[in-house]
């Protein structure tokens, strides 16, 4: 992210369920392709960001599952399933 | 231990819901997995739900159902980079019951439609995610769910927008951006009294009002704001391929914080608290990019089928969910009959959606995504009319200049010509 | 022999928001506490290793109960024996505990009663003591193990600092911690089936000789305030010296 904005604190609103694995994935050997750039663009809970040495960098904490970065990076870059039932964001309002 | 069921469908969204109400109605023994906590769970809508499309299709769910607000003003506002120009729609129409349109919160209300569903006789069972098919002799014959295997004459993908079903079953490929858009939103606490003050409404109404213009940087997509009961929907929209192309990097959440600081929109929520952000993908790629409707044992229905769209001046989804989920189970309900369910028995799916409002719509829209594709409509356009405001506007200390050379003068041959161009390409929508 | 488990309908904590330091209950999900869970999950196995016949979930609450306590059903129970009320949700532990051990008096050959240490709510934590209590049975708590060998039960209870091993005649209470094992989760089809697992269910009003009178009443219950200085640093050097003048490292 460029701003660190408030977006950990409104991704702290939401209900998280724990899953007992990452359901996003890089794939092995990928980790430097150049689609995975597109994801820092795109990912609403900007959980994908560059580093210092112009890698990308990803967490799953905050997934929104809503599957952005699988359309715009594409499944030969990542390997991208849905959480376990009963896990991940829960949403209240919707 | 082997369970078997007349279907099964996949997904506890509005085109699931759907279906399964409309099977358990007649007596179908029905099996729906939804992965989330509750139906809903999972679910985002902008915010709001046209009943006209398909209020006969569920007669008897629409009275008790916890919709927000009906929509009784209709606004745009065309948003340039330092200005903008906001119309209101007001109509006697959309006062009068029965009323055209809700703002709608999809976690409320497909929880309940659950509840409604299950009184039917259908079994759901949630916290269940489906993670595969399972193929007898080249045809659909149940799913994979963890250890379980759970059979069924056909199933019912509605398991949203990227389908992971649809895709193992062949009858689409994972999605393209240019048919995608991606949307975020806020939910926004506020006292229901403070929302009618703030936004003019007597009580029960609502607004609906779209942003278009500066708010995505020029690409395609918009903004969006429904008044629900105690809170607001205030959201972006953006084409996932201009996004993550955008040459000045700009990211989605802070193009978001941009709109919502906006001097337009921040007195708007102003003391709001925001009680949940989430983020959805859209498909809009319109009739072009539909996925195959149907396969031996299996039928797709809702956003797995790509069947939403934005012509503009409306966006809409959830009608085509409903509908699609009702005439996959009519569908399923003819294959029974037949006692075939094969995909030249369940082609009578697409059959009917042609006979109906969603393919007619989608035949007779489908030039809108890329008409509407057009940068000038997201810069230029709302550039120019809010200039023309302005100086209509503007008192200086001199003398004014007179109206008609104040427009003309935006107006030259070439814009003009421009224009003719862009028009003659949105005479096709 | 027959284990009982008693169960607490609770609301599903994460679920929970918090509005102007006040707790929104409104449309939130109905669930068991974790610990509740590791009680059944103990009682299942008990019967798994063929050393008690029925596995009978016990609970008192709301009527929502009926659907909740599929979730114990599919994850093991063989029966459910409920009592509803209006007012047994949240209701305090001497009530629950006099309506509970009521339960247990109309259930047949109960040779133990399973209880987690604590709820998953409000955690106080006197539930299988005060059932006990009422039964004349012996009590163990803390139980990270249970064996059963006859007719009694060994208990390994585990402590801050050391496992102690007690031996306890049955019928007995033992509540457990959450460290005693890990709870299944139920597959499609087993919660398919815990649909049609038998259920009794009776009305509070129907048990003579509760005593319902509060004993505790609860003034307020509210989030912690959050006191955010809103302070925001340049680099980690500014950082480390707003801490240290804040005395937080």
């Amino acid at each position: 992210m460029s701003e660190p904005l408030n977006l950990k604190a409104k991704l702290g609103l939401n209900v998280f369920k724990e899953d007992k694995e990452r359901h996003i994935n890089i794939k092995p050997g990928m980790e430097k392709d150049p689609r995975l750039k597109r994801a820092v663009l795109v990912c609403p809970a900007g959980l994908y960001s560059l580093n210092d040495k112009g890698e990308v960098e990803f967490t799953i904490d905050g997934c929104l599952e809503c599957g952005t970065c699988r359309i715009a990076c594409g499944v030969e870059v990542l390997d991208w399933k849905y959480p376990h039932g009963g896990a991940g964001v829960q949403f209240r309002f919707g | 231990m082997e369970e078997r069921f007349d279907a099964i469908i996949v997904g506890g969204g509005l085109a699931g819901l759907g279906a399964a109400y409309t099977l358990a109605s007649e007596g179908l023994e029905v099996l729906l997995l939804e992965r989330g906590d509750y139906a809903g769970a999972k679910n985002v809508t902008g915010g709001r739900i046209y009943l006209n499309p398909v209020r006969d299709m569920y007669p008897d769910l629409w009275k008790k159902a916890p919709l927000e607000r009906f929509i009784a003003h209709e606004e745009v506002a065309i948003m340039a980079k330092e200005r903008s120009l906001t119309l209101r729609y007001s109509g006697e129409e959309l006062r009068t019951e029965p009323y055209q349109s809700y703002s709608i919160l999809r976690a409320k209300f497909d929880r309940w439609f659950a509840k409604q569903v299950e009184r039917k006789g259908a079994m759901i069972v949630t916290k269940s995610k489906v993670d595969d098919l399972i193929f007898e002799n080249g045809k659909v014959a149940g799913v994979k769910a963890g250890e379980d295997e759970l059979y069924a004459d056909v199933v019912i993908a509605c398991d949203g927008v990227l389908s992971l079903l649809a895709e193992k079953a062949g009858l689409r490929k994972p999605g393209n951006p240019k048919d995608y858009a991606v949307g975020v939103k806020e939910v926004i606490e506020l006292e229901a009294a403070v929302i009618e003050e703030r936004f003019g409404l007597s009580e029960g109404e609502g607004v609906a009002r779209l942003f278009m213009g500066e708010v995505t940087k020029g690409m395609f997509g918009g903004g969006f704001l429904y008044t629900n009961k105690d809170s607001i929907s205030l959201g972006l929209v953006v084409s996932i391929k201009e996004l993550m192309e955008n040459k000045d990097r700009i990211e989605l959440p802070v193009m978001f914080e941009e709109f919502k600081n906006r001097p337009e929109i921040a007195p708007l929520i102003k003391g709001g608290q925001t009680a949940e952000y989430s983020a959805h993908v859209i498909p809009e790629g319109g009739y072009k990019a539909l996925t195959k409707l149907y396969g031996d044992g299996i039928l797709v229905a809702g956003d797995a089928a790509g069947f939403s769209m934005n012509i503009g001046v409306t966006v809409r989804g959830m009608e085509y969910a409903l509908a699609s989920g009702y005439y996959a189970a009519k569908a399923v309900i003819k294959a029974k009959e037949k006692g075939d369910f094969s995909a030249k028995t369940l082609a009578v799916y697409e059959e009917m959606l042609k006979n109906s409002f969603v393919m007619q719509d989608f035949i007779n829209f489908k030039e809108a995504p890329h008409v509407l594709e057009n940068p000038r409509f997201f810069t230029y356009y709302p550039e120019l009319v809010t200039s023309i405001m302005r100086d209509l506007y503007a008192v200086p200390a001199g003398p004014k200049e007179r109206l008609y050379p104040t427009v003309k003068k935006y107006l030259g041959f070439k814009q003009l010509w421009a224009m003719a161009g862009d028009m003659r390409k949105v005479m096709k929508i | 022999m027959n284990v009982v488990v008693a169960m607490k309908q609770i609301p599903d904590l994460q679920q929970i928001r918090i509005k102007n330091r006040q707790p929104v209950f409104d449309d939130v999900p109905l669930t068991f506490g974790t610990i509740d869970k590791n009680a059944l999950e103990a009682g299942v196995m008990l019967k798994e290793n063929n050393l008690a016949e029925k596995v009978i979930v016990l609970a008192a609450g709301s009527e929502d109960l009926e659907d909740t306590v599929k979730e114990a059903l599919a994850a093991g129970g063989d029966e459910a024996f409920l009592i509803v009320g209006d007012d047994l949700n949240g209701a305090e532990s001497s009530i629950i505990a006099q309506v509970l051990a009521a339960g247990v008096k109309k259930i047949d050959d109960v040779g133990l009663l399973l209880l987690g240490e604590g709820s998953g709510d409000n955690y106080s934590g006197q539930v299988g003591s005060r059932i006990a209590e009422i039964l004349g049975w012996p009590q163990v708590g803390y139980a990270g193990a249970i064996k059963l060998e006859g007719n009694k039960a060994i208990v390994t209870r585990v402590l801050e600092d050391a496992e102690e091993v007690v031996e306890v005649a049955l019928p007995a209470v033992i509540t457990v911690v959450s460290g005693i094992n890990e709870p299944r989760i139920p597959s499609v089809t087993q919660i398919l089936k815990a649909g049609k697992k038998p259920k009794e269910v009776i009305e509070e009003d129907e048990l003579d000789g509760i005593n319902k009178e509060a004993l505790i009443t609860t003034v307020s219950n509210l989030a912690p305030e959050s006191d955010r200085k809103r302070i925001v640093v340049k680099n980690v050097a500014e950082l480390v010296d707003k801490l240290r003048s804040e005395n937080m490292i």
